[in-house]
């Protein structure tokens, strides 16, 4: 293993993760899909803290366990064993409805592709989370949302339908919505996936922006090299287990660890 | 590391694969109209033989033969409208089948199949479910009625006479029940031709709301026959006045503008949808629900008019007959001195022509169950993403109940108002001459208590399974369908 961030001590536990500079943190987390015998392990013990005012980039190849450990730490999927926390909250046992508050308050979501609700239109789309808890956006809550559809440039949209724009208009309009409701951490499941390359950078340079001018927490699933290299730190994962942990590093840097990676899976 | 560890990125999505793959066919429900529609017309043609039977084994009567005709050619045109609204029933059963089948439609065509090839196996197959469910229809009704009769016989109402319990032209009702679901099928496998190849690559994102597209022609025609339609509805009540003809008008009248609106409910029903869907109120999960109900204009459409015709046939015919009687006994006060000489006259007439008029909304609620539960199934994602976000399970059932609410009121709404109206357009145009003034709708409070009770239960039984379904879906699972 390449650089694993160590497991956490007694005390380290005994710390709020806020106290550490932390806005998720999850512990010794496990998961196993399937019944004994015909049984996959998607993740073996992984500890890792996502910190606050950072775009961090979860790395690996298909099958490394990084879309799974991003469902658990979101509140999506539930460990096998293990303890995850948002904010300072743990999450590890909630019930659903809990789970679901968590989900609407804590955290922000921006998926691959289908991220918009079609029968809305993109104001409304944008003021989702606010319409779930059944609440009107406070002035200081609206003020931000026009600065937010500025800055993404989205006011010429605002009436149209997801299904009249493009792929790129619509991450944008999921970023919006993930921005407005002020979550701790935002999770990326691939944004630049479906996108062509250059619609891909603007959409990686709209997230370094809310990181870097909101100070917003995000957490990108990814499997570009490219993407990965927006991000301020780089976590590696492989066969459900966290192999490397990296500050920013170029886009080859990020690439060569990769081919490492799959050469000592073969 | 070993391989055995490797974990798939999505380990679930087999699982929802499979749950897709378990509603892939989706002609049950094009099976079960056309079963329902077959047992109709048999039940009825069976009734009628065995009623000329045991009259005509009475050599006191004679001429059994011209009224069994004419019951005959009265039963045809209930089995018409029953068969017609299975029709219309089985063209959105077909769109839905093919609007859950898009990226297998377009993997074919991408492989080199032509959209006609596609559109006539669709049609096929529905011509395959229309033969099946009018044999299964036809074998159960005769079954019924067989039984029935045994029964009846044993029990001493009837004589015990070679009674037959097939009749003959059950086989033609069978042919014309699959071959009307044939015809339906191709209509509502229209959309076929708008599938792109490109879909089987996942990158197009589908057009989840559809527009109306503008048809020039349709809109024109319904526009002319509901002008043409009301303009002889309000002579026909203004002849009603000085001769009882004046029925025949407004008849035909109301004839054409129903034509106008079953051919424009397009243009028609999704504004009502519109207006109905507001009085849910702002919640945010009731809000969705009820833009569900008009993402697509021509889904809704078709899957509501069904009903709307049912409601319109039922309520006219009620509204009328209360109304003329009523009308009747105000007449009969004035002649008599007193109401009893036409009390009940109309009752029972009335209630058998209401019970075989109303299997056809049996029909149409078939219909509208169905288009609500596959449309639902059909949006899993949709519901994976609303759960991602912090939809609860209770916000997701509200969602799924108020798109069936609006649906069904709705259908309920238009079929009791245009009914109200023509049942009194009818009962005005026979008679308001002999009252020398117009006579106000009576509405029988029954018939409010029915519709409002079958709207309640249509209601709760479309959204019954697919509020079930969303509400259990697991979040990951459901984003995992077709990623």
């Amino acid at each position: 293993m390449i650089g694993a961030r160590p497991i956490p001590s007694v005390e380290d536990m005994q710390n709020l993760p806020s106290d550490l500079g932390l806005v998720a943190r999850a512990v010794n987390l496990s998961k196993r899909y399937g019944t004994t015998g015909a049984e996959v392990i998607a993740l073996q013990d992984v500890s890792v803290g996502i910190r606050r005012g950072e775009f961090t980039a979860i790395m690996g190849p298909s099958g490394s366990g990084k879309s799974t450990l991003m469902h658990i730490m979101a509140g999506l999927d539930t460990p096998t064993a293990g303890r995850v926390w948002i904010g300072d909250r743990e999450i590890t046992g909630l019930s659903d409805s809990e789970l679901t508050l968590i989900r609407r308050r804590e955290v922000g979501f921006i998926f691959q592709a289908f991220n918009l609700v079609p029968t809305l239109d993109v104001a409304q789309n944008i003021r989702f989370p606010f319409d779930l808890g059944g609440r009107k956006p406070t002035l200081e809550e609206e003020a931000w949302i026009d600065e937010i559809v500025g800055r993404l440039g989205l006011i010429q949209r605002l009436r149209h339908r997801p299904s009249e724009l493009s792929g790129g208009q619509q991450q944008r309009v999921a970023i919006a919505r993930a921005l407005a409701a002020r979550p701790a951490l935002i999770f990326a499941d691939e944004p630049t996936g479906n996108l062509d390359s250059k619609t891909g950078r603007e959409v990686l340079a709209l997230l370094e922006l809310a990181v870097r001018e909101f100070g917003q927490s995000i957490a990108m699933v990814t499997r570009d090299p490219v993407a990965a290299a927006s991000a301020d730190r780089v976590i590696f994962l492989a066969d459900g287990r966290i192999v490397a942990d990296r500050p920013r590093s170029t886009a080859a840097e990020i690439a060569a660890t990769m081919l490492d990676l799959e050469a000592v899976q073969r | 590391m070993t391989a055995a560890t490797v974990a798939p990125d999505r380990p679930v999505t087999r699982r929802a694969a499979k749950g897709v793959h378990r509603h892939r066919s989706g002609h049950g429900a094009t099976v079960l109209v056309a079963a329902l529609a077959a047992a109709f017309g048999t039940g009825l043609l069976g009734v009628i033989d065995l009623v000329a039977t045991s009259v005509g084994a009475d050599p006191a009567l004679s001429g059994v033969e011209a009224v069994r005709f004419m019951l005959t050619v009265f039963a045809t045109i209930f089995i018409g409208i029953a068969v017609y609204v299975a029709g219309v029933v089985t063209v959105n059963t077909v769109a839905t089948i093919v609007a859950g089948r898009t990226r297998e439609i377009a993997l074919a065509r991408l492989l080199g199949a032509t959209a006609a090839s596609r559109r006539a196996l669709l049609a096929r197959e529905g011509l395959g479910a229309g033969a099946l469910g009018g044999v299964i229809g036809v074998a159960i009704a005769t079954g019924l009625i067989w039984a029935g009769t045994r029964i009846a016989v044993d029990g001493g109402l009837l004589d015990d006479l070679p009674y037959s319990a097939f009749s003959p032209l059950a086989i033609g009702l069978v042919v014309i029940v699959a071959l009307v679901t044939w015809l339906s099928s191709w209509v509502g496998a229209k959309r076929v031709l708008e599938v792109s190849p490109i879909a089987a690559l996942g990158a197009a994102v589908p057009a989840d709301v559809d527009q109306v597209r503008s048809r020039g022609g349709r809109r024109a025609f319904a526009i002319v026959m509901l002008a043409v339609g009301a303009a002889m509805l309000g002579l026909g009540v203004a002849m009603g006045f000085y001769h009882p003809a004046g029925l025949l008008i407004a008849f035909f009248g109301g004839l054409a503008s129903f034509t106008g609106l079953v051919a424009g409910s397009v243009f028609v029903i999704p504004p009502v949808l519109r207006v109905v869907g507001m009085l849910w109120g702002r919640v945010a999960a009731v809000r969705l629900g009820a833009a569900n109900a008009i993402r697509s204009p021509e889904r809704s459409a078709r899957a509501s008019i069904g009903l709307v015709i049912g409601v319109t046939l039922i309520t006219t015919l009620f509204v009328a007959s209360a109304t003329f009687g009523e009308m009747l006994e105000i007449k009969a006060l004035e002649t008599f001195g007193s109401t009893e000489p036409v009390e009940g006259v109309l009752e029972q007439l009335m209630l058998i022509f209401g019970v075989l008029i109303g299997y056809s909304s049996v029909i149409a609620a078939v219909g509208l169950v169905n288009s609500l539960t596959v449309g639902v199934l059909q949006r899993t994602r949709e519901f994976g993403l609303l759960r991602a976000l912090g939809f609860s399970r209770a916000q997701v059932r509200a969602t799924v109940i108020a798109e069936a609410a609006t649906m069904t009121v709705t259908s309920l709404a238009l079929g009791l108002g245009l009914g109200v109206f023509y049942g009194w357009a009818g009962a005005n145009s026979l008679f308001w001459g002999e009252l020398g003034e117009l006579h106000a709708p009576v509405v029988p409070i029954w018939l409010i208590v029915g519709v409002v009770g079958v709207g309640a239960l249509i209601t709760f039984v479309g959204s019954l399974v697919p509020a079930i379904r969303a509400s259990r879906l697991e979040p990951v699972v459901a984003l995992a369908v077709a990623a």
